[in-house]
């Protein structure tokens, strides 16, 4: 359990810098992230170990999302990212939203596309991470549930189903 | 036993004075147990809410949750016997308050994991106190043979209390941010302790609020076989409110998904109004159980409260309408209030002359706790595997085994005459 929390974490933020780059390159006008070798990594000695490299961003150009608020293109509260689903090579496939409900009674987990959520572009500055989807979509899909088929909700309203877990 | 008089039904005994508490204690007690709400509901479902809210993965969210009912059930028996023990019940009742604004305050302020898991801790110990001790300071202050008028208002306004706050946190957690709900929460210990500081504590008898026989002080050895007798009763109720929490405590939350899968317009409103709606109700009725429960005695009522339950399950399992399904919802406010009033009241007619009235309520409270922690875990299998539809119809069998286990075993206990009590045995 405690590993997977990790992995999605780490995921996380993999996805993130990912993401950014992918609209950094979009919009050219972003500088790109800067990565350099460490200084002591060249007088390794032996040479054998790889030593890491370090990437450098902007903290307005990248952002942890657990629990970052998601709403639709009609800006209606459509919940919260609580999860990140990936497939076997690491790639992200969804995202886990915590999804209506009054007080945490009656909200549902759904599993929806990566590529259904749209992030702010450097231009947007209202930092909100929309959902292509609506309201209605979202509330008649089936629920998360670990350990089971994931039902992915996709950006064109359609049902995807993942092999993994 | 000793305690209740043949003559007068509705007098106490000759040697049991009947206390005159001032209207300045009553109200404060009033607003006591107002408060005291409030405060409960910004935690419950809450917590997972705000923990989503500042980055928390579910896994460690569930363990917290996990932990603090465990303690909450576990607690249950030391803390009824803590206030039983406890010469001030006022400064049990303060002390525990305190503490559940200190963690109120900790979850807001450091959203780590073991400030948290602390915090969460601490507030399932404080809640294990504060519950008995509220109902020993109300039988401290009335006395038994008020006792089930008095236990009447106090669900009222505890329903007050929670309808609001449930309303008031909402909206604060939509308009500033989920932190912000647990500083409201932590600030509105200062009108709780105030108002605890007016209930004049010189009309608190010490004795009566644990269910002590004041002819204790006229020299007359408590009844310890009359204590034993009266173990099986307490018991069977324990189960049959375990029962009854069992159907009840994951009705709510899967109606509450339930509705937001079927309705497009508002179903936050809905859901809101599923809350709210019950708390209105009871806090209408709850007066009115208090004085029935004493001219009509618990059972009928009880058999009420127990109807009310499978009705709603099977109406929840057939009915599609999301509006229907808010109406029907608002049956859990009758249930509500008969077992808001009856269950302290019940144990305080078992206990009348034992000492031991806080004890059995932390009986009564595990029960109760073991019932709603399996709820989500069976209605949650069923409707993983069979859907909604028999996950109600699963919850609605349990309600009905309650119904009938208060039917064939539970006695009343309204202490008219003296068989009322022992003679069922």
């Amino acid at each position: 359990m405690r590993d997977r929390y990790r992995t999605s974490v780490a995921v996380t933020l993999i996805a993130l810098s990912a993401a950014t780059y992918s609209t950094a390159q979009e919009k050219s006008s972003v500088p790109p992230a800067i990565e350099q070798p460490l200084d002591n990594s060249v007088k390794s000695p032996g040479g054998l170990t790889k030593e890491p490299t370090v990437a450098i961003f902007d903290h307005r150009e990248v952002q942890g999302i657990l629990g970052k608020e998601v709403r639709s293109a009609a800006n209606e509260n459509m919940g919260r990212i609580v999860d990140v689903i990936v497939d076997r090579t690491g790639r992200v496939r969804a995202a886990i939203i915590d999804f209506g409900g009054f007080l945490g009674v009656g909200s549902r987990k759904i599993a929806v596309a990566w590529d259904a959520l749209r992030f702010p572009s450097n231009e947007d500055k209202t930092e909100r991470v929309v959902l292509e989807l609506t309201r209605d979509q979202v509330r008649a899909a089936s629920e998360y549930k670990q350990d089971k088929t994931v039902v992915v909700l996709g950006a064109t309203g359609s049902l995807e189903a993942l092999p993994f877990p | 036993m000793a305690a209740a008089p043949q003559g007068n039904p509705k007098g106490p005994a000759q040697n049991d004075p009947v206390p005159h508490p001032t209207r300045r204690s009553q109200r404060a007690l009033d607003w006591f147990v107002f408060f005291v709400a409030d405060v409960q509901t910004g935690f419950g479902p809450f917590v997972a809410v705000y923990l989503t809210a500042e980055k928390w993965t579910q896994v460690d969210i569930g363990l917290v949750l996990t932990v603090g009912s465990l303690v909450a059930l576990v607690g249950q028996m030391p803390g009824g016997v803590l206030v039983d023990a406890a010469g001030s019940k006022r400064l049990a009742a303060g002390l525990a308050t305190t503490v559940i604004a200190i963690s109120a305050l900790a979850y807001a302020a450091s959203p780590v994991f073991a400030v948290v898991l602390a915090a969460a801790v601490l507030h399932a110990a404080a809640s294990c106190v504060v519950g008995p001790a509220m109902a020993a300071i109300s039988l401290g202050l009335v006395g038994h043979a008020a006792i089930g008028e008095r236990l009447g208002r106090n669900a009222r306004f505890a329903a007050i209390g929670n309808g609001l706050a449930a309303a008031a946190m909402g909206a604060c957690g939509y308009l500033l941010s989920a932190r912000a709900v647990f500083f409201v929460t932590a600030m509105l210990l200062a009108p709780a302790l105030l108002a605890l500081r007016l209930i004049s504590s010189r009309e608190i008898d010490p004795e009566r609020a644990h269910g002590g026989p004041p002819e204790l002080r006229a020299g007359v050895p408590p009844n310890r076989l009359a204590g034993l007798k009266r173990t099986r009763p307490l018991l069977i109720f324990a189960g049959c409110v375990m029962l009854f929490h069992l159907a009840n405590a994951a009705m709510l939350p899967l109606m509450g998904s339930v509705l937001t899968t079927r309705s497009s317009q508002w179903p936050t409103v809905l859901i809101a109004a599923c809350i709210v709606g019950p708390q209105l109700f009871v806090a209408i009725l709850s007066p009115w159980v208090g004085r029935k429960s004493r001219a009509w005695g618990c059972r009928p009522l009880l058999l009420i409260a127990f109807a009310a339950l499978p009705i709603r399950g099977l109406f929840f399992a057939a009915v599609a309408n999301p509006y229907l399904l808010v109406a029907v919802q608002l049956l859990d406010g009758v249930a509500a209030a008969v077992l808001a009033v009856t269950v302290p009241l019940i144990i305080a007619d078992l206990t009348h002359g034992t000492g031991h009235f806080n004890l059995a309520q932390g009986v009564v409270g595990t029960g109760i706790g073991i019932g709603a922690s399996l709820s989500p875990t069976y209605a949650g299998y069923l409707s993983d595997y069979f859907g909604s539809s028999v996950a109600f119809l699963g919850l609605t069998a349990v309600a009905v085994l309650g119904w009938i286990a208060v039917w064939t075993k539970m006695p009343e206990t309204r202490p008219r005459r003296e068989s009322a009590i022992v003679g069922r045995e």
